[in-house]
């Protein structure tokens, strides 16, 4: 290739258009090379594989997890390490995708282990068989072990689950919010059996409920997170960009009840910041939930210790909203849809998770409406910030605190001093133009005077004057004068 | 943000217990304007505290255990941001609540002004029966600088039928009277509801599938 496509840019040859299998006909990159009649075949031939290695999955999978419930013995350790981990590695490839660089800030022990994941799942097997992470095998196993304190309803619970799971595989193709009604039946028709068949105690219902929600959701969470149907995704951008459009907000704008000056209190709010990001990376809708509570709780301290009194509401959502707009968390829209759609239902409407999750909400709701009158700003200010004209931190730089890097300090000092500088040119580079124009102004305006007197009073030549004896010959009234006296000799 | 026909599905009481010993959980939302006592309320309630001398961290949500004769009511108060640029968002609290308390201060007619707002948003939201909705009128202490009578906002009550109380969260006035109240309430129309139900044999064994068409016909009517 290299010595054509030095010669004329990019060479493709003949052969390379041609289908991969050598039928004869063009082939197109969008099937592989292939042509479009060789593409269908090869198409059809690996998604049979594919569905016949998902029957033979499937049946292997429940073989072992009744054989593991019926013993009791949990030997699926060591297998699955050696299963690739595709989902692991789709939702990672995802996450990635999506995730701003705040995400590898984020104190994640998970990040770590992560990354692990993903080195380990490029190795083995082709991507095309599904295959269960270590995180859901995990989830599974606690699942059992706990379901064997019910007993027999213990027992029950898992023929529901399984079931479920079952009939969620076959509902794939619906719409999210159908898949969400499903859920939610089955939440509500699983507690009331345990309530009314089994009798059990109402702490018991909620202790299965939730182990119920970590194992299902654990299993669902890759197709009805962020499903493709929706339009989650594209939710999620706007609201990150319009978070990141915002980022001039200052805790005074919104009346913050929060000093960042105190350390203890910037210490809370980088954990807020730091639990509220973490959330994104939660499986099971009630671990999301606790990152909020968790991000709540320090927010409330942070309050708490700035005002030296404990935090009502009124200062708690634009603290929240705050930490929202400094920590941007990932993929924000999709977390909540999803806790939404598929969170027990008893736990997102009431009790403090709900709570927390109900102010977060508003939270996100309040950030996609704000206008420059939710901060006290005028119209014109707030367009100007929001374009990035400028930025309210300039205006506030010379009572910054001490702990601000030197380097920014002297970057914003210098930047005034352009802004400055700039500023005093424009008002020369206007001012020599005004001069210029007042002296062609001056000249003309002297000649257009000089023009129009010229006009007004013509040079004329008149005839030389006659001589100044005529003057007295035109004298009509020399004859009424007295006749000139004579002189006159007097004797004497 | 949700969908409107999934979030109060089941919000109603979450009943919980063997059928001797009922006990419901309520979901009660403090509305009004900033600093007409909310929370101030709310922590004298539950922990028979005035705020300004209080160790807790936060003071926003409250779980509050209500024994009546003949069940145990389980109160959680959700308090909410009061001022006025968060009134459009405040709508996802009261989603799914069984209470209200509308709170204003008598020394400022403003937010009883407020509170007439927040009721009638309300109003949209919920039918009659399905919220308990108290007006109260706090810092009786102030006496002194009182704005809005107690004629006024008494009649106003009654012209809406809704519970009125005066209360000083400071003196600590009526302010457990106002849980209670809301509590009787709460557990009167939830005896109306099941004897209508025994009355109806019928349709108790079908409870399960009116519950969906109940909820849809409230969203028409919204």
């Amino acid at each position: 290739m290299s010595l054509k496509s030095e010669r004329r840019g990019i060479h493709v040859d003949q052969s390379e258009l041609l289908c991969k299998k050598g039928c004869g006909y063009y082939g197109n990159p969008a099937w592989q090379g292939f042509c479009s009649k060789c593409w269908r075949e090869e198409y059809h031939k690996a998604r049979q594989k594919q569905i016949q290695d998902d029957w033979e999955l499937a049946e292997r999978l429940q073989r072992e997890e009744e054989e593991a419930y019926a013993s009791s013995q949990s030997t699926q350790g060591a297998q699955s390490l050696t299963f690739s981990k595709f989902e692991e590695k789709k939702t990672n490839e995802k996450t990635r995708k999506v995730t701003t660089v705040k995400k590898f800030f984020s104190a994640s022990s998970r990040t770590g282990a992560k990354k692990a994941e993903i080195h380990e799942a490029k190795a083995p097997s082709p991507s095309i068989n599904r295959q269960v992470s270590i995180e859901t095998d995990r989830a599974s196993k606690e699942f059992i072990e706990f379901l064997k304190t019910y007993q027999k309803s213990g027992q029950d619970i898992y023929k529901q689950c399984k079931m479920f799971l079952e009939a969620m595989h076959h509902k794939r193709e619906l719409s999210i919010e159908e898949q969400s009604e499903c859920a939610q039946d089955f939440y509500q028709n699983v507690a009331e059996k345990l309530q009314t068949r089994w009798k059990v105690s109402p702490e018991k219902v909620e202790k299965a409920m939730d182990q119920i929600e970590k194992y299902i959701m654990t299993r669902l969470y890759k197709y009805v997170f962020c499903p493709e149907t929706t339009d989650d995704e594209k939710k999620d951008l706007v609201v990150q960009k319009r978070i990141r459009a915002l980022h001039w907000v200052t805790p005074q704008m919104l009346c913050v009840p929060v000093n960042e000056e105190i350390p203890e209190v910037s210490d809370m709010v980088v954990k807020a910041i730091t639990d509220i990001i973490e959330m994104d990376s939660k499986r099971v809708p009630r671990d999301k939930l606790a990152c909020i509570t968790q991000c709540s709780k320090h927010i409330f301290n942070a309050i708490k210790i700035t005002k030296n009194e404990p935090a009502s509401a009124d200062d708690f959502l634009p603290t929240l909203i705050y930490i929202v707009l400094k920590g941007n968390p990932p993929r924000l829209q999709s977390n909540i849809q999803y806790i939404t759609r598929f969170c027990n239902p008893s736990r997102l409407m009431t009790g403090e998770d709900g709570y927390y999750f109900t102010n977060l909400c508003c939270a996100v709701a309040f950030i996609e409406k704000l206008d420059a009158q939710s901060l006290n700003l005028s119209q014109e200010d707030f367009d100007r910030y929001m374009s990035g004209q400028t930025s309210p931190k300039k205006q506030e730089s010379e009572n910054w605190s001490s702990d601000v890097c030197l380097g920014v300090k002297q970057m914003y000092k210098n930047l005034d001093l352009l802004s400055q500088l700039n500023e005093r040119q424009e008002r020369i580079v206007s001012e020599a133009k005004k001069l210029e124009k007042d002296l062609i102004d001056w000249t003309d305006g002297i000649t257009k005077e000089v023009q129009d007197i010229v006009e007004k009073y013509p040079l004329e030549i008149k005839p030389k004057n006659q001589p100044l004896a005529a003057i007295d010959s035109e004298n009509v009234e020399n004859d009424k004068l007295p006749p000139p006296l004579q002189p006159q000799v007097y004797a004497g | 943000m949700f969908k409107k026909n999934m979030a109060p599905r089941r919000t109603q009481q979450v009943r919980a217990g063997p059928s001797t010993e009922q006990s419901y959980v309520y979901k009660v939302v403090l509305l009004g304007s900033t600093a007409v006592g909310k929370s101030s309320i709310a922590f004298r309630y539950v922990k028979n505290d005035f705020r300004e001398s209080m160790p807790t961290v936060g003071c926003s949500f409250f779980t509050q255990l209500v024994c009546l004769e003949t069940a145990t009511i389980k109160l959680e108060i959700w308090d909410t941001a009061g001022q006025e640029k968060y009134h459009s968002v405040c709508r996802l609290y009261y989603r799914g609540a069984n209470a209200a308390l509308l709170v204003y201060d008598i020394a400022r007619k403003a937010t009883f002004a407020r509170a007439k707002l927040w009721l009638r948003e309300l109003e949209k939201e919920f039918l009659h029966d399905e919220i308990v909705i108290v007006l109260v009128s706090n810092k009786t202490d102030l006496a002194a600088q009182r704005e809005v009578t107690f004629e006024e906002a008494e009649e106003f009550a009654k012209s809406r039928s809704l519970i009125y109380m005066e209360t000083s969260a400071k003196s600590n006035h009526h302010v457990t009277e106002v849980f209670m109240a809301v509590a009787h309430k709460l557990l009167k129309q939830e005896q109306q509801k099941e004897s209508a139900l025994q009355h109806q044999p019928w349709k108790k064994s079908r409870v399960d599938l009116r519950e969906p068409s109940n909820q849809t016909k409230k969203c028409c009517m919204n």
